[in-house]
């Protein structure tokens, strides 16, 4: 017999000691508790107004706002539809996109793959990536004027850091052993890039357009700066200049909304791309 | 007939005085299922690597079928501890890949694919994902792979050493059933003594500092066992207990020489 079973008094169990009181488990989804989270901003900020902190120059209500978008979407403001500034913009983004993708991919495969191209560009682009993308917009002005280039460029350089360095990262993180296992198996130089380091370097690349995207629309209103006449940057500033804060509060919902959605469509094309990312190998 | 041979080979690193591998020589054919067995640091990954042709050597011959190893080539397969698949192709896919690679006719891959899949017992697993695989699994399509190219031998790096101890035996099993109906030559390098024991027609022991060979013996229980010994009687054998103990105390005297010198 144990020590412990001989000094146990059957009589004296430890009494159930008050229970300190857990929050009440709630379940909800995440994206009820999201949910949850925007109506209670927003909610606040139709309180701010109603009543009566801030004046609606300032902060206009949210059924001001949202009366204000609808309105955008038929009369439009400054000559267009809210419809075409977003079209505008996301002309912009699309072309910028495309474009460093179609740069920054091969770009970085290369440097991924050859230390010399790495040694001889890094110090460039460690240059040019933490610049301040207003910074170097006077630059781009009068270099290549103030048409249509020049916006796509501004936007597209801001893009192409995040791309570049993400498929650099994918292919060096390109798992040797995959690439010895395939040089066995009779793969040329040529295939081992093809059927393993760039399959290899997807996931990085794709979370590299993510981020990508998101300086893409940082740098959006810089970009319509520029002598633009359409766009949601443009929008949002000539409203400013008017002191049209309505205005300027709606392109930014859409702004939000719209990056969202490419966020979210682009973490999809990721699971279906490459599911096995994140799993074991 | 033997298909890779090897004349004191030397592998010096650069920048270290101690040569990785020290006048190593070996030949291994059709029929052998050759182990290297040794603790980590006697230069059995470099010999794998060098008749992989990943690796050069740094004095003596490595040659295959008469011919120099220079590079990688499809004639020397390789399985590695971490099988090396690609997670964005099913198992079918991973098995062709070689194949593809190689241009080999679609309907030939479908077929070839089929037959070394069924060999390793994976025969209806084709369509499922590597990722979704446990870890003998994962091996034994790295294997069905290795087979289904052309290899003629196969190169195994630790091929069991991270799986369970009852999926290792298992796994050892099936590589002695997949050699003896692939008639192929195989090399593997292993730091377990019974795996070594169980598996070698012919086993030599590399010792550390540098890596050399401390011993060669041909032990006989693979064959015993394809004969249809099971397996646990064949190493509770008081006759592999003996061995298996003579070998351990050899690498351990081994060890301590070299922590002498």
């Amino acid at each position: 017999m144990s020590v412990q079973e001989q000094t146990w008094d059957g009589d004296e169990l430890p009494a159930d000691k008050p229970r300190r009181r857990s929050l009440p488990s709630v379940t909800l989804k995440p994206a009820h508790w999201a949910l949850i989270s925007v109506a209670s901003v927003v909610a606040l900020w139709w309180l701010v107004g109603a009543a009566g902190w801030v004046p609606a120059l300032f902060l206009p209500p949210p059924q001001d706002v949202a009366r204000k978008l609808l309105t955008l979407t038929t009369s439009g403001y400054m000559d267009a539809t809210l419809q075409q500034h977003l079209l505008a913009s996301l002309q912009r983004m699309a072309l910028a996109l495309a474009a460093a993708v179609v740069i920054g991919v091969p770009l970085g495969v290369i440097i991924g793959v050859y230390p010399l191209a790495r040694h001889l560009l890094d110090p460039l682009i460690e240059f040019y990536r933490p610049l301040p993308p207003l910074a170097y917009l006077p630059l781009i002005v009068i270099w290549c004027g103030i048409g249509e280039g020049s916006k796509v460029l501004l936007i597209l350089l801001a893009i192409l850091a995040p791309v570049l360095l993400a498929t650099v990262h994918g292919v060096a993180s390109v798992s040797p052993l995959r690439q010895q296992v395939a040089l066995t198996l009779g793969a040329s130089r040529r295939q081992l890039l093809w059927h393993v380091i760039l399959p290899g370097a997807l996931p990085d690349i794709l979370t590299g357009i993510r981020i990508g995207l998101g300086a893409g629309w940082s740098t959006l209103v810089a970009a319509e700066l520029v002598a633009a006449t359409r766009g949601l940057g443009f929008m949002i500033q000539s409203a400013a200049q008017f002191l049209a804060t309505d205005v300027v509060l709606a392109g930014i919902i859409v702004i939000a909304l719209v990056a969202f959605a490419m966020e979210l469509a682009l973490r999809a094309l990721q699971r279906r791309l490459t599911p096995w990312h994140g799993k074991a190998h | 007939m033997s298909l890779l041979q090897v004349d004191r080979l030397s592998v010096r690193y650069p920048g270290q005085a101690m040569p990785a591998l020290h006048q190593v020589s070996l030949t291994l054919g059709k029929q052998d299922l050759l182990v290297a067995l040794g603790p980590s640091g006697c230069g059995k990954s470099t010999l794998l690597g060098v008749l992989a042709g990943f690796i050069k050597p740094t004095a003596g011959d490595v040659l295959f079928g008469g011919q120099p190893v220079k590079a990688p080539g499809v004639e020397r397969a390789v399985v590695f501890q971490n099988d090396g698949l690609l997670p964005w192709l099913n198992v079918a896919d991973n098995v062709a890949f070689g194949l593809k690679l190689q241009g080999v006719p679609r309907a030939a891959r479908e077929r070839l694919v089929a037959e070394n899949l069924q060999l390793v017992g994976l025969a209806d697993a084709g369509q499922r994902q590597v990722w979704e695989l446990s870890g003998g699994m994962r091996q034994r399509v790295g294997i069905a792979r290795a087979l289904a190219s052309r290899s003629q031998v196969l190169l195994m790096d630790e091929p069991f050493g991270a799986l369970d101890a009852f999926t290792r035996e298992q796994m050892q099993q099936l590589l002695l059933q997949v050699w003896r109906q692939s008639e192929r030559g195989v090399f593997l390098i292993t730091h377990d003594i019974e795996e070594a024991l169980f598996l070698a027609t012919e086993l030599i022991v590399l010792s550390p500092g540098p890596g050399r060979i401390i011993e060669r013996i041909r032990p006989v229980f693979g064959q015993r066992h394809l004969a249809g010994e099971p397996v646990r009687a064949i190493k509770s054998d008081p006759e592999f207990i003996e061995l298996r103990e003579t070998l351990l105390a050899q690498l351990v005297r081994a060890r301590q020489e070299e922590a002498v010198a």
